[in-house]
């Protein structure tokens, strides 16, 4: 089941993505602005950034802590979800705030956390983690109170105490809409990774960005938000497939 | 009824009523009724009489506005370790994620019972509902009446002494339906559990109890009590056959015409 996708999906998946790059590589071809340098260009300077190690440490870094606010993110978010979602007078008197809370804007925030806390990584996974929870969350939340009445009611009638009734009953019935609400999360994520480096930062890809565009280094500034696009789509391939296996039941069983 | 000195499970005067004040919507009224252990008893009674409400106070999943529920001597408050329920519709009692052994073997995870152990007692009585070989498989890979068999597996391994059965075939069909019938009479034969079956269906209830118990009325109390006297052997033309089926089932008819 692995990574078994029909050949059929795969050109569904790539064939828009490459599309994309051949206009792009026409279009900019015979670019004179500054400011559209030809992909070419773009590519030499993303190959070379790549191969002399500038590049690969810059993601290593901001992976790691996009890796890590997506963690703590997700832990939080399907476990206070899961709380709040069962225990009605909770969800009640929470719900506005979260709904509050969420419709913050979390990048607006991100020049006073890290100017707060200043450079490394921890403020920087607390700014991805505090913008990427609201999604789980939210799905989470409304995943818990769809489990279906009568699933709850096999679980009381069969006695089943809370801790195994949350794991086994209530957590994967509401898992395909906690796994939407990830989806939804990680480009969230990964721009909140570039933003949080643009800031108090000297290194990771933001930084390169920033860094590269201060200096008038155009290619070099494409490249890096090329790169970044690129993990976000390398993300959510991945998440495609993770969720696939994690939720076999759910597209097999022909509830979706 | 002096049996009723050794009933396993007795309900006295349940009373079941939603709401309060003007709206108040009473559903049962003064509701009683006995079973012995080893008992086959059916509760018959027309769509909408309040059979699913019953249920649900049997069950402990609803507590009742008076009355009480007692197995031997104790009180029934709420979900019982000696009640197990089959419910109506399998397609949403079973639980997708879980393969079929795993289904039947979650309750006995709930009561502490060991992995091997568990899997052991599921597979056993997976193989006592006909599904021998099966319990890899996912509810939502089998047939409706496969599925059923394994909600009522799942009942039968949580060991409890009174099996509770809500309109348990419904939901397939007719030919099925015969087979699931005879599968509950054989198990109830062999394991010596004591069943109580709700249905609307009046020939399913001849069919398989040994009592027939007619709910009626609005709000819903027992009108009548037939004790069939057909033994443990049943069989599908030879049972409904009978003069005393037709007579019985004419009875309650009758019964529930009168409404």
């Amino acid at each position: 089941m692995m990574l078994r996708l029909p050949a059929a999906r795969w050109i569904v998946l790539l064939a828009p993505p490459a599309l994309v790059l051949v206009l792009w590589w026409f279009l900019s071809a015979a670019s004179t602005s500054v400011f559209f340098p030809p992909l070419s260009k773009v590519l030499d300077a993303l190959v070379r950034d790549l191969m002399n190690g500038v590049l690969p440490a810059a993601a290593l870094f901001s992976l790691g802590n996009l890796f890590a606010g997506l963690v703590i993110a997700t832990a939080v978010g399907i476990g206070f979800g899961l709380l709040i979602g069962e225990t009605e007078r909770l969800r009640l008197s929470l719900e506005p705030l979260i709904h509050f809370a969420r419709s913050i804007p979390q990048v607006a925030l991100v020049p006073l956390v890290v100017g707060a806390f200043g450079l490394g990584a921890g403020p920087k996974i607390a700014t991805i983690a505090l913008a990427a929870v609201w999604p789980i969350l939210l799905n989470t939340i409304d995943g818990v109170r769809g489990v279906d009445p009568s699933i709850r009611r096999v679980s009381r009638a069969y006695r089943i105490p809370a801790l195994l009734h949350f794991r086994r009953v209530v957590l994967p019935a509401a898992m395909p809409q906690i796994a939407a609400g990830i989806r939804v999360a990680l480009p969230i994520g990964v721009t909140v990774m570039v933003v949080s480096e643009l800031f108090a930062a000297n290194q990771g890809l933001g930084y390169y960005i920033l860094h590269s565009a201060s200096k008038f280094m155009l290619p070099e500034t494409w490249a890096g938000a090329l790169l970044v696009g690129l993990i976000g789509y390398a993300l959510a391939l991945l998440f495609i497939v993770v969720e696939r296996r994690a939720l076999g039941w759910y597209f097999r069983s022909g509830a979706k | 009824m002096t049996q009723d000195d050794e009933a396993l499970l007795r309900v006295t005067g349940l009373t079941m009523t939603y709401g309060t004040g003007e709206k108040a919507n009473r559903i049962i009224a003064g509701l009683d009724l006995a079973v012995r252990a080893g008992e086959f008893v059916s509760i018959v009674g027309p769509s909408g009489v309040g059979k699913t409400t019953l249920l649900r106070c049997l069950s402990g999943l609803l507590t009742p506005t008076a009355g009480e529920i007692r197995i031997v001597d104790e009180l029934v408050t709420g979900p019982h370790p000696d009640i197990a329920v089959v419910f109506q519709d399998y397609s949403r009692s079973l639980m997708p994620w879980m393969t079929t052994l795993d289904n039947v073997a979650f309750p006995l995870q709930g009561r502490g019972v060991g992995r091997t152990e568990r899997a052991a007692a599921a597979a056993t009585y997976l193989e006592a509902v006909g599904l021998k070989g099966q319990g890899a498989k996912y509810p939502w890979e089998m047939s409706g009446g496969m599925q059923q068999r394994v909600a009522i597996a799942r009942a039968l391994a949580y060991q409890a002494r009174i099996l509770l059965m809500d309109e348990p075939f419904a939901s397939v069909d007719a030919q099925t339906r015969f087979d699931l019938e005879d599968l509950v009479i054989d198990l109830h034969a062999n394991l010596g559990v004591t069943i109580l079956l709700v249905t609307h269906d009046i020939d399913e209830a001849l069919y398989l109890a040994d009592r027939v118990v007619v709910i009626a009325e609005k709000p819903a109390t027992v009108v009548d009590v037939i004790e069939t006297g057909f033994g443990a052997q049943r069989d599908q033309v030879a049972t409904k056959a009978d003069p005393r089926f037709s007579e019985a089932r004419a009875r309650i008819l009758n019964r529930l015409r009168v409404q």
